[in-house]
């Protein structure tokens, strides 16, 4: 078997704090630039859900040296791309570049890092707010079942915890954001002490080296970031709860959402070889069943989503074919669950599993972009870059008896989260019958 | 709190680096005995392969009543041959790490697969065997057609998708393959049968009509001797033929206003264009270039006026579909129910300008410098690079169109520009579909004088405008695999992380919103 190339790096910080890790790679003319802050939605504060995210796109609304827009017009008449992603987390901010242009994207992160407030103004903000919201509708609230990841989290989390609220927040929230706001959230957070800049490609590390330096190194660091209170959680969510949704969809659905262990714990690798297993394909488990033989479900899912304050997630769902009872669809999903937790795997099954991860993980890490995000990633939430190296062997090396073990822990009733889905009005032109289940809490999307 | 205290910048823009030289990899081309073409491109350093093999037939080469045969066809190619079935076909590629994703698009049908080097044998034995010997077993034919059915039922209540049908329904001629969705629609796909599926499989592929196109870190394996071993004992059939030229005519000969109506919708989803252009054109490059500057690039025209001056929208886009015949050319954008009207008004006065306007020559250089520095970035690993490779078969495009392609960017001016956009669109004939709440904005609408207005509610269409006749048969233009796109993700400042042109030829400006 193949293994993923050794990823080789440097990893130091500025005096201001600022981490830099630098991997070498001169096989294409190509280089990736990595900005994580160690920011995100769950530093929101009541009130102001959704702000780490506005507050990103304020971050491409020009500093002291950059134009509104600028920063990507830059980038792109440079021939790189480029974008930024707010997550419960974290907040990155990424440019793929042509490597002789790498000194450019290098001074456009430091100019905003040093003096984003320098060109702040209302205008720029309201402007960025209408795009939010158009981004909410878009993305949430005009999709069917676009409910469905806010009420994910909403139930998986206690309305006192952070992961609470989703990343894209209200839009009362969003109105309500001030410049205020910006102005703090931006000298509270986006300080070199709190970001990770990891610089991957076609470098020379000398000249990265001294770039980094001469741009960022005049940045003050923030010596007041204040820690975010504590996160934990019990393990499990006590007991199974419940929500149907009328939606306009033409079929129902069933999504399922757990709490799983944090990000980092070795037991949420078993669980992503489970995901794997069970829905990884049209191999797996689900896909079989549901789909394949007993033709319950038009499609199935299930993946996890690793946070690293109290607990993960662990969501799938399946959508129901055209007359079918989604409680009978619920049942067997549930069932399949089960069923991985209460016997192990077949070494046959946990080999093309492993065959499968491994082809995914050598085509993700082929790409300097990937690699750049990864080795940010791991700095910011594990201050352990080298995770690059040893996640694939940690996966490779998952056992049967951990799957089993953590499905057993995680798949439980007392910790289910159950989303039914229901058309608002059955199609007229489908053999879809009358949803008759009991509805525990109805709730219009 | 150390905000007080100033940051020491470097007012200064750094100037670019010396470019490292850059060449699209070399390719080799080999012809088999029975006509088969194999494409070989040495990646070093690329240990995971990624190879294609591309037969020239796609929807758009089926016959009306056959509506969907194709695209259901390439998909079931992996339910079982008359070695394995459909189980054992899916773990024999698990065993090999690989996923073998066998569809069928507008112009061809392919078979792809991504597997480390030294399991490429083993998994083009997979994927010959579904190629050459698939049985089509009633039972799944039956599960696939049922899932497309039920696809159709979800994309209605889809609102992109939705107005992606509506679209092409309303500017293609129902004469037009390009009329539908690609998978077909209702009326045809319920009468899918294996039977038809066979006479498509029967009809289209020939080796004369295949190629086979792998690139990665080959080293000392021999992909022709592999190719020669797999798929040269496939003899030419002589019933196939060629299929006939493809019609890609207008169903416009004025402007007009269509509108799907969603009652509450909190956006109305736009569509605003025509018919567009084929793929094999004498003026690609400039179509490239100013497709980037109205709506490719973040700072297109569409995009700064509807997203960054009026906040109207997530995003703002514009491109052509370049197909073998005429593909769609589309201006799109989700906007906000209140903003419909004047949003509509805004891409018109924006496209208007792309034509009546020469654009500056600030704005050229950052379309062109934005298409030829991008270009290495996209070929960094092997799939991105058998995709413009299985482009170059399709198209029939001559071999160095890849090595032509930055310098013929390069070579783009200003009149270049305007003359493109002069020559290939045309508002006096062009759609305006939405899919919103008509109530919010109808009167608004009609009053606007943009054309002829067409509300189709629920309960079915209904004109309300001179305009008679608009059908009302949507389904769904996409034809990837069925199932789910959405899961729960970050949030990102851009729709899409690319919005740019594809160099060999599939799209240029944006890839719509739908991209990330």
């Amino acid at each position: 078997m193949p293994t993923v190339p050794l990823v080789a790096f440097s990893d130091q910080r500025l005096a201001n704090g600022l981490r830099l890790i630098i991997a070498e790679d001169h096989l294409a003319p190509v280089v990736a630039v990595s900005v994580w802050y160690n920011v995100g939605s769950k530093h929101e504060v009541p009130g102001k859900t959704g702000f780490a995210h506005l507050f990103e796109h304020v971050m491409f609304q020009g500093s002291a040296h950059v134009g509104k827009a600028e920063h990507i017009a830059l980038v792109q008449a440079a021939g790189g791309t480029m974008n930024g992603t707010t997550w419960l987390d974290r907040t990155n901010y990424f440019e793929t570049m042509p490597s002789h242009q790498l000194e450019l994207a290098l001074w456009l992160e430091a100019d905003r890092m040093a003096t984003l407030l320098d060109a702040l103004s209302q205008e720029n903000l309201d402007n960025q707010r209408e795009v939010v919201k158009n981004e909410k509708r878009w993305s949430y609230d005009n999709r069917p079942y676009g409910s469905w990841n806010e009420k994910l989290q909403a139930h998986l989390f206690p309305p006192e915890h952070p992961y609470h609220h989703s990343t894209i927040g209200s839009m009362e929230d969003l109105e309500a954001a001030s410049l205020d706001d910006v102005k703090g959230f931006f000298r509270t957070y986006y300080a070199p002490n709190n970001a990770v800049l990891a610089i991957v490609g076609d470098v020379d590390p000398d000249d990265a080296r001294q770039w980094t330096e001469r741009y960022f190194g005049g940045i003050p660091a923030n010596p007041d970031i204040p820690p975010l209170g504590d996160l934990s959680l019990p393990p499990t969510l006590g007991g199974e709860r419940r929500e149907t949704v009328i939606d306009r969809v033409p079929l129902p659905r069933v999504y399922f959402g757990f709490r799983a262990p944090v990000y980092g714990d070795r037991r949420l690798d078993a669980l992503d070889i489970a995901g794997q297993i069970l829905a990884g394909g049209k191999g797996s488990r689900l896909h079989r069943r549901l789909v394949r033989e007993e033709r319950l479900a038009q499609d199935v899912a299930l993946f996890t989503l690793g946070f690293i304050g109290g607990a993960s997630i662990t969501a799938g769902w399946a959508t129901a074919r055209p007359g079918i009872d989604p409680g009978a669809l619920e049942r067997a999903f549930l069932e399949e669950l089960d069923r991985l937790a209460a016997a192990p795997v077949s070494e046959d099954e946990l080999a093309r599993a492993r065959a499968l991860v491994e082809s995914d993980e050598l085509g993700a890490l082929a790409r300097v972009e990937e690699r750049a995000d990864r080795l940010a990633m791991y700095a910011t939430l594990f201050d352990d870059p080298d995770l690059v190296n040893r996640m694939l062997p940690r996966y490779l090396a998952v056992t049967a008896d951990q799957i089993r073990d953590v499905c057993a822990a995680v798949f439980r009733a007392d910790n289910r989260l159950v989303l039914t889905y229901l058309p608002e009005i059955p199609p007229a032109d489908s053999s879809v019958e009358p949803a008759d289940q009991p509805l525990d809490e109805e709730v219009a999307a | 709190m150390s905000g007080a205290q100033r940051a020491i910048v470097v007012e200064t823009r750094p100037s670019p680096g010396m470019p490292r030289p850059y060449e699209f990899p070399p390719f080799e081309r080999h012809r088999l005995a029975n006509g088969l073409d194999v494409l070989v491109v040495e990646m070093p350093g690329r240990p995971l392969v990624s190879a294609s093999l591309v037969i020239l037939h796609g929807a758009a080469d089926e016959p009306a009543l056959d509506g969907g045969a194709t695209v259901l066809a390439a998909r079931a190619l992996s339910e079982g041959t008359d070695v394995r079935d459909a189980v054992a076909l899916i773990e024999a590629a698990e065993r090999l790490g690989a996923s073998i994703h066998a569809e069928a698009g507008w112009d061809a049908t392919s078979l792809s697969v991504d597997v480390p080097a030294a399991r490429l044998e083993p998994a083009l034995e997979l994927v010959a065997e579904m190629a050459a010997r698939p049985t089509f077993p009633a039972s799944e034919v039956e599960r696939l057609r049922d899932e497309r059915l039920n696809d159709l039922l979800q994309a209605r209540a889809d609102p992109r998708r939705r107005a992606d049908e509506a679209f092409v329904a309303t500017i293609y001629t129902p004469a037009s393959p390009y009329h539908r969705p690609a998978g077909g629609e209702r009326e045809t796909v319920r009468q899918l049968d294996p039977d038809r599926l066979r006479a498509t499989h029967a009809r289209a592929f020939d080796p004369r009509r295949m190629s086979l196109v792998v690139a990665g870190e080959i080293g000392r394996l021999d992909v022709v001797r592999i190719a020669k071993h797999l798929l040269d004992g496939w003899a030419p059939s002589p019933s196939v033929r060629p299929s006939g030229p493809i019609v890609a005519e207008s169903a416009l000969s004025r402007r007009l206003v269509r509108v799907v109506h969603r009652p509450g919708a909190v956006q109305t989803e736009i569509r605003i264009g025509h018919p567009g252009l084929p793929r094999r054109i004498p003026d690609f490059h400039a179509v490239s270039v100013m497709s980037a500057i109205l709506g490719g690039l973040f700072n297109s025209r569409l995009n700064m006026r509807l997203r960054e001056e009026k906040g109207y929208t997530y995003g703002a886009g514009a491109g052509f579909e370049l197909r073998r015949a005429a593909g769609p050319f589309s201006a799109r954008a989700a906007v906000n129910t209140g903003a419909t009207v004047p949003a509509v008004a805004d891409f018109l006065a924006e496209i208007a300008r792309i034509r009546d306007e020469r654009v500056t020559e600030a704005e050229l250089r950052a379309a062109r410098d934005f298409l030829v520095g991008v270009f290495p970035l996209r070929f960094e690993t092997p799939g991105p690079v058998v995709g413009a490779l299985s482009g170059i078969v399709v198209h029939g495009l001559p071999d160095d169109e890849l090595a032509r392609y930055r310098p013929a960017i390069e070579a783009v001016s200003v009149d270049d520009v305007r003359s493109a956009a002069e020559t290939h669109i045309d508002l006096d004939r062009a759609a305006i579909v939405l899919v919103g709440d008509a109530d919010a904005f109808g009167p608004a609408l009609e009053s606007a004088g943009f054309g002829p207005v067409v509300i189709e509610r629920d309960e079915g269409p209904r004109t309300e405008g001179p305009l008679e006749g608009v059908e009302d048969e949507l389904g769904p233009i996409d034809v990837g695999p069925a199932g789910p796109t959405e899961g729960a993700d970050e949030t990102s400042v851009e729709t899409s992380v690319e919005r740019t042109d594809d160099p060999t030829g599939v799209k240029t400006g944006s890839e719509g919103l739908d991209g990330r």
